[in-house]
């Protein structure tokens, strides 16, 4: 921690312009959140059954243990094969092992479950080859836990790739020369030493798969997710979304610590030794046959397989052309949108929280919830807004606003971690060479500190963009009536059993989103010595 | 008999030779210290004896076994080889006891328990077992890095910069403890540092390193009064060189004359403290007029000037003199050394 990273903002009553924009961008992560509580300890028909909730709450444990499980061993087989060995094309899967991040869950969720099918090529090829049906049921808790970990693998290879990357050699070296081999070391020490990384990137994971919707939805996985948007969409109930609601916000914030804990830790890195290159292990044709296997199973299992397979589903139907195009448009405005906002609000929270770091660490609560739940939280207070507008065209706009705002909660703290590490380039002399030449808080903030930052503001943007791409149930949930982006158009075609017209809309997607992720995921390799990228 | 040996080790990186034909030999149960200025190659030639980084050409052998060589290279883990690492390189996910208890795993519990707790002992860290290196100061980091080594009682110990870390009365301190227990252990030591009075103080033997060469092994008391090069003389201590013309078996400076040799120019590489006050009438003296003098506690060093040359003479507080002063210097030859002028 480097307590002198913003000397200028000392903890006082002076009111500054940074601060009370800060204040705001933190009310407005915090809003939906209190608003979940409120309505949710509020009266409200008590429709909620025990039962009911017990099963939600036990398949959402299920399958979030099977994800962490499935996405933890993948991710980290992935990177300690790219940043401890040498064989053809590491370089090439050590950024493409990310490119899953492009394609939504509901995506592979579609092309997985039509593969596995009854009817599917690969049952179909099974039958015809045993004489027999092998039951491998994708719409099923261990279908969409197999799924959801490849769709969330990239989280748990980047931290554990990142850690890797900077830790310590001196620390592998004395372990060989205390007698563990190569391959020793790295599981006596280097690994337990990036233990908190694995632990975030689990974190993430389960973060990920908690608030999914579109592909436990479709895969007909009854998680308290889905029962958020069924307990509003089916029985117009908010209170009883909000009850749902509530353990999925203690599970976020559970969440949460965990993954801060292990930024904590980061720091216990005994020694800032000079930095030299990890020793990497050259593989043999065997081994490097296995590896270049299994990195591009992972890619191939993870992307290409039920991508290629809803490309080739989606030719057999003639595209809703404008539908497409209309709904591509507003997915494309609504992820810039958002993008924009949220980096806004990360920076102003950046800027003006300075050392008061409970803003910051308030707003981060807002990441771990999902998006369902930001919807609902924002729901009570849409009631009082839409009473004071009745003009249609004022209801969608506030209704687009309230999006944008559940959009931003949730995605406010992703966007501060980057903004945050490229204000780290601003040294406290600047600022203060800065203010002595005229500037107030805010100037220097303004002609100084965001320039040099301007970097990690893109990335910062690029970030969410991807993810609202993505966003299914928030969407659903505050959309105004009729305005459909791409995933609620992929979901309506999926849940209509139209697979073949859900793939098009799905595909857009992540044609989108790939040139986005490609983009960040060589921002981030470029920015760590030695990585290989 | 030496316990490794190191021959004619080389280390390029791309077109820069970072260590060449360095070669050295290390004796149980004495210390060696790897003197040389920042960049010359020392850790790098550490590294390669403890077989961390391949040699691009020469061997390192210990007793009668080839280490690394031409074909050969036994890897780290198989060298009996302990290492101190500059920034300690401590564990952070074990704690005091598991860090020593690390390079033990092939003994039984009750016995690798023992010689844990016996080395924390012998360190005075048997009462923070239980402690993460996070939780110990620079010192105690150090002293647990070194008992961590010492556990597996290895034949040979390097420890590359091990109290740069530290500062002032704890480098001391660390420093005495340290060598107490490499002599304790029996194991030949080397001991990379930058510091010529601490390499000096603390070693049996030296091995001067410069640009990536050995100039010099030998006793420090040798290579501080028997330089093998200018070069080897400048890395220990501060110099007066001056040139001087060589004829009937003496060299001729300014500050006086030394026995010398043969015949033409040379240059006289003295130390500081060569220059001696002598009685008015002494032959072989010289007259030198002091231009300035700092106070250096129980000695004074005077810039003195004679025959056109200048010098930094260090003088014993009692005979300080003043600045215009005239001293009548000689040069005390066990404190010179003639060499080839080139």
């Amino acid at each position: 921690m480097t307590p002198a990273a913003r000397p200028l903002a000392r903890p006082g009553l002076r009111i500054e312009p940074l601060t009370v924009a800060a204040a705001i961008a933190a009310a407005l992560a915090l809003l939906p959140l209190v608003a979940v509580v409120v309505t949710a300890l509020g009266p409200g028909a008590d429709s909620l059954k025990w039962p009911t909730f017990w099963r939600y709450a036990a398949t959402s444990a299920a399958l979030a243990g099977m994800v962490a499980v499935g996405a933890g061993v993948l991710g980290t087989l992935a990177a300690w094969l790219v940043v401890m060995h040498r064989f053809p094309g590491r370089d090439l899967f050590a950024w493409a092992l990310v490119l899953p991040l492009a394609a939504p869950a509901f995506a592979m969720a579609y092309g997985y479950a039509d593969l596995f099918d009854v009817a599917g090529p690969i049952r179909t090829a099974l039958r015809s080859a045993l004489g027999a049906d092998v039951p491998l049921e994708t719409r099923s808790l261990p279908g969409a836990a197999m799924v959801l970990s490849l769709a969330f693998y990239p989280y748990v290879y980047l931290t554990l790739r990142a850690a890797l990357v900077n830790q310590s050699v001196t620390a592998l070296e004395a372990a060989r020369s205390l007698g563990r081999t190569a391959n020793g070391a790295f599981w006596a020490v280097t690994l337990p030493m990036a233990r908190p990384a694995i632990a975030a990137g689990m974190a993430l994971a389960v973060m990920e798969t908690l608030a999914d919707y579109g592909a436990v939805s479709f895969l007909g996985v009854q998680t308290l997710t889905t029962g958020v948007v069924r307990a509003w969409s089916v029985f117009g109930s908010t209170p009883e979304a909000a009850r749902l609601a509530l353990p999925l916000l203690g599970a976020a914030a559970v969440l949460m610590f965990v993954e801060r804990l292990s930024r904590r830790n980061r720091m216990a890195d005994t020694g800032a030794a000079r930095w030299r290159p990890l020793p990497t292990q050259q593989l043999g044709p065997v081994g490097a046959s296995l590896a270049i296997l299994f990195c591009f199973g992972l890619i191939a299992l993870g992307l290409l397989a039920p991508a290629g397979w809803l490309v080739w589903r989606g030719l057999t139907v003639e595209p809703e052309t404008a539908r497409l195009v209309a709904s591509g448009i507003r997915a494309l405005g609504l992820a810039i949108i958002a993008g924009v906002v949220t980096t806004a609000l990360a920076a102003a929270l950046a800027l003006g929280a300075g050392q008061r770091r409970l803003l910051a660490r308030a707003a981060s609560l807002g990441y771990a919830t999902p998006g369902a739940v930001m919807a609902v939280g924002l729901l009570a207070p849409a009631g009082f807004l839409w009473r004071g507008f009745h003009g249609a065209a004022e209801g969608v706009g506030v209704a687009l606003a309230l999006l944008i705002l559940a959009y931003a909660a949730r995605l406010m703290a992703a966007a501060l971690e980057p903004v945050d590490a490229g204000l780290e380039r601003v040294t406290p002399s600047m600022v203060r060479a800065a203010r002595s030449l005229g500037q107030t808080a805010t100037g220097a903030a303004m002609k100084v500190e965001l320039p040099i930052a301007r970097g990690a503001l893109l990335t910062a943007a690029l970030l969410v963009f991807i993810d609202v791409l993505k966003e299914l149930p928030a969407t659903l949930i505050l959309r105004p009536f009729g305005f459909d982006t791409l995933a609620v158009m992929a979901d309506y075609y999926a849940k209509d059993e139209r697979l073949a017209q859900a793939s098009w809309p799905s595909l857009a997607i992540v044609l989108i989103a790939l040139p986005a992720v490609v983009w960040l995921t060589h921002r981030v390799g470029a920015s760590r010595p030695g990585a290989p990228i | 008999m030496s316990v490794l040996e190191a021959r004619d080790l080389t280390r390029r990186y791309g077109e820069m030779t970072t260590v060449a034909d360095a070669g050295l030999s290390l004796e149980g149960g004495r210390i060696t210290a790897l003197l040389g200025p920042s960049g010359c190659g020392k850790s790098t030639l550490l590294r390669m004896i403890a077989g961390l980084e391949r040699p691009d050409a020469g061997e390192v052998w210990a007793g009668g076994r080839l280490l690394s060589g031409p074909g050969v290279f036994v890897p780290p883990e198989q060298r009996d080889i302990g290492f101190v690492f500059q920034d300690y390189a401590l564990f952070p996910h074990l704690s005091v006891e598991k860090n020593v208890a690390f390079g033990l795993a092939a003994l039984k519990p009750a016995e690798r328990k023992a010689r844990t707790m016996e080395q924390l002992g012998r360190v005075r860290m048997a009462d923070r077992r239980g402690d993460y290196p996070q939780a110990l100061s620079g010192g105690e980091q150090q002293r647990v890095a070194l008992a961590r080594t010492l556990a597996r009682q290895p034949a040979v110990v390097l420890l590359d910069e091990p109290f740069s870390g530290l500062d002032g009365r704890l480098k001391a301190e660390v420093r005495e403890a340290t060598l107490a227990a490499l002599r304790a252990s029996g194991a030949a030591a080397l001991i990379v540092t930058h510091d010529a009075e601490e390499a000096m103080m603390m070693a049996d033997d030296l091995a001067l390193m410069r640009a990536g060469r050995i100039l010099q092994t030998g006793t420090a008391r040798d290579c501080y009064l028997d330089p093998a090069s200018p070069e080897a003389a400048r890395l220990l201590g501060d110099t007066v060189e001056l040139r001087a013309e060589r004829a009937n078996g003496q060299a001729v400076t300014a500050f006086g004359r030394l026995p010398a040799q043969g015949e033409g120019p040379v240059l006289v590489v003295a130390r500081p403290e060569a220059f001696r006050i002598a009685p008015a009438d002494s032959a072989g003296a010289v007259d030198a007029q002091v231009t300035r003098v700092s106070f250096g506690g129980p000695f004074v060093l005077a810039d003195v000037t004679a025959g056109g040359q200048c010098a930094v003479a260090r003088i014993p507080l009692a005979q300080a003199p003043a600045v215009g002063e005239r001293l009548r210097l000689r040069l005390e030859p066990s404190f010179c050394k003639v060499f080839e002028a080139r």
